[in-house]
């Protein structure tokens, strides 16, 4: 998380700030997000649910996210498992 | 719980009209007592709303301004600052403009379901910066707050509450998001606003269409508004009242007003079809009844301002009861005989 956090801040006009990265969660789960910047958007690991950043604002309104493709999903019911967390920090970013 | 958000509401739709009070109560009927999936606000169609007022918003409009000031100027009030505001909903501009380093903020986040007024915010902001103020934008939803629990120092809500279904889910949503000791502020509008519009509607429609059907929302009353600050668990609740008066030139342009604030009807029982009949006897009865003598109609709007601190040991607090030691009666006989003169 602090990698993403170092690199986001850097590159302010595309990601999103270090304040909101800090402050915001899930709106549904109230579980802490994830920062992909392939798709560049914020995913809720707890449910499985992504939410678009756009033009750097973050849109966390439950009818904006998208419920992530089966295979994430699958990884999401075992988000308690640190290694599946990991494998999909290793995916978004490569 | 439920049970008393249930009568809340009730006593909410019965301000708006008897005709409410029958939709409702099958409502709950269907949901089985499941008080939060109680739908009043069409959000998605607010959400559009406010899209739409995002281009037709006036820089500076007199009404949204004189609310924001009221509510900001309490920020004065406190000694303390309030380093990591979130500003949600409403009239998101008028309340960045209007804060002038008031309140000692030095992290704002704006909040709002519409895209384009926080995309109207950001760009206003890019023109006119807060000085020393870090602002962030968030589109997001006051119902699925996505803030993380206790890292505000305030909330500002300045008359976006009262289109939330769940208003009080809301504030208690608010009340986690904030720090021990933080601040929530909100401006909301109460029963009485447009009391003339209601009644030029119900008048109208019952002469044309023979019925009424809900035309404008049902509003929290003022005596509403200190339970519901003791149900969301805030701590010294304070509860005031405002009412403005804005004069128009014609009923027509009280619509466009509130059509540029983003206040257009969302109900969604709401009728979806505009009679241009009704619509203009609505216009004929409202100045017929409420003009004044210099051909100007009167729209009343009652804000109703709301304060409220999450709990904190250091809080001042009534005594638990029976835990007194001396009798009112020794009080009076200290005290009493000199008011008695």
């Amino acid at each position: 998380m602090l990698r993403f956090g170092r690199v986001l801040f850097k590159e302010a006009g595309t990601g999103i700030s270090k304040t909101l990265s800090e402050i915001l969660v899930c709106p549904l789960s109230k579980q802490p997000l994830r920062v992909c910047e392939k798709t560049n958007s914020l995913i809720s690991d707890s449910i499985g649910v992504s939410y678009p950043v756009v033009d750097g604002i973050p849109r966390l309104v439950p009818s904006d996210g998208k419920i992530i493709d089966d295979e994430e999903a699958s990884n999401s019911n075992s988000a308690v498992d640190p290694d599946a967390v990991k494998n999909d920090h290793q995916r978004c970013s490569s | 719980m439920r049970t008393s958000s249930i009568k809340f509401w009730q006593r909410r739709l019965l301000a708006g009209g008897g005709i409410w009070k029958r939709l409702y109560s099958t409502e709950i009927a269907d949901d089985a007592g499941q008080s939060s999936k109680v739908k009043i606000f069409d959000r998605h169609l607010k959400r559009k709303q406010r899209d739409r007022a995002a281009w037709l918003m006036q820089p500076k409009d007199s009404l949204v301004d004189a609310v924001a000031e009221n509510l900001l100027d309490r920020l004065e009030d406190c000694k303390r600052t309030f380093p990591t505001t979130l500003c949600m909903g409403g009239s998101l501009e008028a309340v960045r403009r209007l804060l002038r380093g008031r309140g000692g903020i030095e992290k704002l986040i704006m909040m709002d379901t519409s895209n384009d007024i926080v995309k109207l915010c950001k760009n206003a902001e890019m023109r006119m910066p807060n000085e020393n103020i870090e602002t962030s934008y968030v589109v997001g939803d006051e119902e699925f707050l996505p803030i993380k629990e206790s890292s505000l120092d305030l909330v500002i809500s300045c008359l976006g509450l009262h289109w939330t279904n769940d208003l009080p889910g809301a504030m208690i949503q608010a009340r986690l998001a904030l720090k021990p000791d933080g601040l929530f502020l909100a401006a909301i509008l109460g029963g009485d606003t447009l009391k003339e519009l209601r009644i030029a509607c119900t008048v109208a429609q019952m002469e044309r269409e023979g019925g009424i059907s809900p035309r404008l929302s049902p509003l929290a009353q003022v005596r509403d508004a200190g339970n519901l600050l003791t149900r969301a668990g805030f701590m010294l609740p304070g509860v005031d009242v405002d009412e403005y008066t804005v004069r128009y030139k014609n009923p027509l342009e009280l619509i466009e007003h509130l059509r540029a604030m983003g206040e257009s009807n969302a109900l969604i029982h709401r009728g979806k079809i505009l009679n241009r009949e009704t619509a203009l006897a609505t216009a004929a009865v409202y100045e017929s009844m409420f003009a004044a003598e210099d051909g100007t109609v009167p729209a009343t709007f009652q804000v109703i301002y709301m304060t409220g601190w999450r709990e904190h040991p250091s809080q001042q607090k009534a005594k638990q009861r029976g835990s007194a030691t001396i009798s009112f009666k020794d009080i009076q006989k200290q005290f009493g005989q000199s008011d008695e003169r």
